[in-house]
């Protein structure tokens, strides 16, 4: 298995799930979208090496709303006409809201799919250098993103620490999922108090360092596009084709 | 040759929401190659006057200024923003927030891309820069997996990269523990005997610093300047000499105490007891299981072993941490276990009362410290473990933290301290317990441990300087 879906251009990645994505709404019939589908798999699957076992997790709710969609559209879609096809426990199936609910349905698996590769393939320190090389997006939004990167180990760390001081405090750990999201204001609040003077400090040591906002003209690592970028590419948008040309054929 | 690359002339001054002056009326010079240290006491202005001659300031802020400030002998208002950092350069106190990239390399890289250095003379600086610090070996290293003295050097080194002629620092040893800094003093030392560099520092414990400094100018709390004369070897924070709250009777008893967390074992099994009212200092290398032991004790952390307390109360370096509610009083009584007698007897000896009503979080430092141990105290938890509570302190604060500790442990309080500050801790402490890679060396009279060279050292431990000098002085 080759690497070679790592080692594609970020901003020229991001670009065709965009576009994919895009086109993909377009398309009601059930066959568009269950090819791209089997079509992202394939590609991931040879040109990229990741961990299955952590992929496969990541699906799993994706997987679950996908069926949700199924089960909801078959019986709470609305009656748009076409041929009885079968009935199950008195609710009546017909052909158009069978076909609708399949194509929601490999809808769901096919952005979920296309989403979590490049997740799974995109360093993010390359994509937010490359947004700013080739999508011109301005140094001082890039950097800032960056410098947010860099936190982040540390926030979790304070996180821990807070949750820990405050069960000292006799804040017991909350059961359920309301009583946890109203206690992240707890959480919240010392955390962001220290992120806020963080922040400006590190304004502070960029701004010493003569970084002030300016377009650069040369980068010391260039992100470069390539032959091998538009190749790619092309791969994607010809998969993207067949999937919807073969949709409108087989969805007469 | 005196060549003034510095000067002020009556400079002041003002952040646009205070009504007084940060600065008032500054004159100075600077010449190429000194070494300068702006000190004083914590709010003076120090690090406002460094961030006036970084240039900052007063753009940053709004503030208004006025006076003279003439550097390498143009006036400051004319550069262009960010010109003037080519040419002097900044290394800030945090170690944590300075960084904005991934690795050594990348974050060298970033200084030059600043200053549109031609591609073809990045290598060679970033190169060079590395060999001077010493720093060769880090080139692809993780920032944030570096530690804070490592980081410290990282800054420097991409301060230095811009090829500066000044270099400012701001409190850069404020987060290091003494050993880390002490080492941090003497590598910057040759790094300026090297390239003769004009270095100007703030910082308030000047201790650390011994003989680096040749000058020093003192700023007084309205931002005046009260003195400037050549720098001497500075005393130690001096501490007052006290008696011991130790009252004989048991307080804490820790048996086979050890912790595994996910099969890691962190602490091997250990065992000691600590008296009421008695200070003990917890002390030993990073990493080596510190704050591990004190999570343990206040079970926070599962562990095996017994642990005998009357109730282990926390407070993490950062007290606010700890804080729940919108008010100081709500603080105290969030458990519900103290009688409104108790409460206001705590706000009395803990000095709460001003602030009963004010919010926790803007409060000072200080008071913060002060109403963490109050909501310990609320809570029935007489046995206190502070987590790092002198890092990042001044003069002041080390003595109101002092004078905070002795007078809770004459009520009968009992307090365990980690701290790698042993001027401190010989001031405070009864007792040393030394941790070391996940082991308990044992606990020792303090006397003892300043006494044995070999055991401070395999501690990564400085003796306390003012371990012979305080006697005659306090006698």
């Amino acid at each position: 298995m080759s690497r070679l879906l790592h080692d594609m251009n970020p901003s020229v990645k991001f670009i065709i799930v965009t576009v994919s994505m895009l086109t993909m709404a377009f398309f009601f019939n059930p066959w568009t979208p269950l090819l791209f589908w089997v079509g992202i798999l394939a590609l991931q699957f040879t040109m990229s090496r990741i961990n299955w076992k952590l992929w496969a997790l990541m699906m799993l709710p994706f997987t679950l709303g996908a069926v949700g969609y199924l089960w909801t559209t078959l019986v709470f879609g609305a009656d748009s006409g076409g041929e009885v096809i079968g009935s199950f426990a008195g609710i009546e199936v017909t052909d158009e809201q069978w076909a609708h609910a399949w194509s929601l349905t490999f809808r769901v698996m096919a952005f979920s799919t296309l989403s979590l590769l490049f997740a799974f393939t995109t360093n993010p320190v390359t994509f937010v250098m490359s947004l700013m090389q080739q999508l011109k997006v301005p140094p001082k939004i890039a950097y800032g993103t960056m410098v947010g990167y860099q936190f982040l180990p540390v926030l979790k760390d304070e996180l821990t620490q807070i949750r820990q001081a405050q069960r000292l405090r006799g804040v017991s750990q909350d059961r359920h999922w309301w009583q946890r999201v109203a206690g992240t204001r707890r959480l919240l609040i010392p955390m962001l108090a220290g992120a806020v003077r963080k922040a400006e400090r590190a304004a502070f040591a960029m701004e010493a360092r003569g970084f002030t906002g300016e377009r650069r003209k040369e980068f010391y690592r260039p992100v470069r596009v390539s032959g091998r970028d538009y190749v790619l590419a092309g791969v994607f948008l010809a998969v993207l084709a067949v999937s919807c040309a073969a949709g409108l054929i087989m969805g007469k | 040759m005196h060549e003034h690359v510095i000067s002020l002339a009556d400079v002041s001054f003002r952040f646009p929401d205070d009504p007084e002056n940060t600065l008032n009326g500054l004159t100075f010079e600077i010449q190429r190659g000194e070494r300068v240290v702006i000190s004083g006491p914590s709010g003076c202005g120090k690090s406002t006057l460094l961030y006036l001659l970084n240039r900052l300031y007063p753009l940053n802020c709004d503030g208004i200024d006025e006076g003279d400030i003439h550097l390498f002998g143009k006036s400051a208002d004319d550069y262009r923003p960010g010109e003037i950092n080519r040419r002097i350069a900044t290394v800030f106190q945090d170690p944590d927030s300075q960084f904005c990239m991934t690795t050594v390399e990348e974050e060298l890289a970033f200084t030059l891309e600043n200053l549109r250095v031609p591609r073809a003379d990045v290598e060679r600086r970033i190169v060079d820069v590395l060999d001077q610090t010493g720093l060769a070996n880090f080139r692809q290293s993780v920032i944030q997996s570096l530690s804070g003295g490592q980081k410290q050097r990282v800054a420097t080194a991409c301060a230095l990269i811009s090829e500066p002629e000044i270099l400012l620092l701001d409190e850069p040893l404020a987060h290091l523990d003494p050993l880390t800094a002490r080492n941090f003093v003497q590598w910057l030392d040759g790094l300026q005997r090297q390239t003769g560099l004009t270095v100007v520092a703030v910082e308030h414990r000047l201790d650390l610093w011994e003989r680096f400094f040749e000058r020093e100018i003192v700023l007084g709390l309205d931002g005046q300047m009260i003195a400037d004369h050549p720098s001497d070897s500075k005393a130690p924070v001096a501490f007052p000499q006290s008696a011991t709250g130790m009252t004989g009777r048991p307080a804490l008893s820790v048996t086979e105490l050890s912790v595994e967390i996910s099969g890691k074992q962190l602490l091997a099994p250990l065992s000691f007891d600590v008296e009421e009212g008695e200070i003990a200092v917890i002390a030993g290398p990073n990493g080596s299981g510190k704050s591990t032991l004190a999570k343990a004790l206040c079970g926070i952390y599962k562990h095996s072993g017994t642990v005998r307390s009357p109730g282990t109360g926390y407070v993490p370096q950062s007290p606010e941490f700890l804080f729940l509610t919108n008010s100081v009083a709500d603080e105290l009584a969030f458990s519900g276990l103290a009688t409104t007698e108790t409460l206001n007897d705590l706000a009395e000896r803990l000095m709460l009362t001003p602030i009963w009503d004010a919010h926790p979080f803007s409060v000072s430092h200080g008071q913060k410290r002060r109403i963490a141990i109050g909501t310990m105290l609320a809570d029935n938890r007489p046995v206190i473990i502070m987590d790092e509570p002198t890092s990042g302190q001044d003069t002041a604060g080390l003595q109101e933290l002092f004078s905070l500790i002795n007078e809770r442990s004459r009520e009968g309080i009992t307090f365990l301290i980690i701290t790698h500050d042993m001027e401190f801790a010989a001031a405070v402490a009864d007792s040393i317990l030394l941790i070391n890679d996940g082991r308990l060396t044992g606990k020792f009279r303090a006397e003892d441990v300043w006494a044995d060279p070999s055991l401070l050292d395999e501690h990564h431990l400085l003796p306390p300087r003012g371990a012979d000098r305080r006697e005659p002085t306090f006698a």
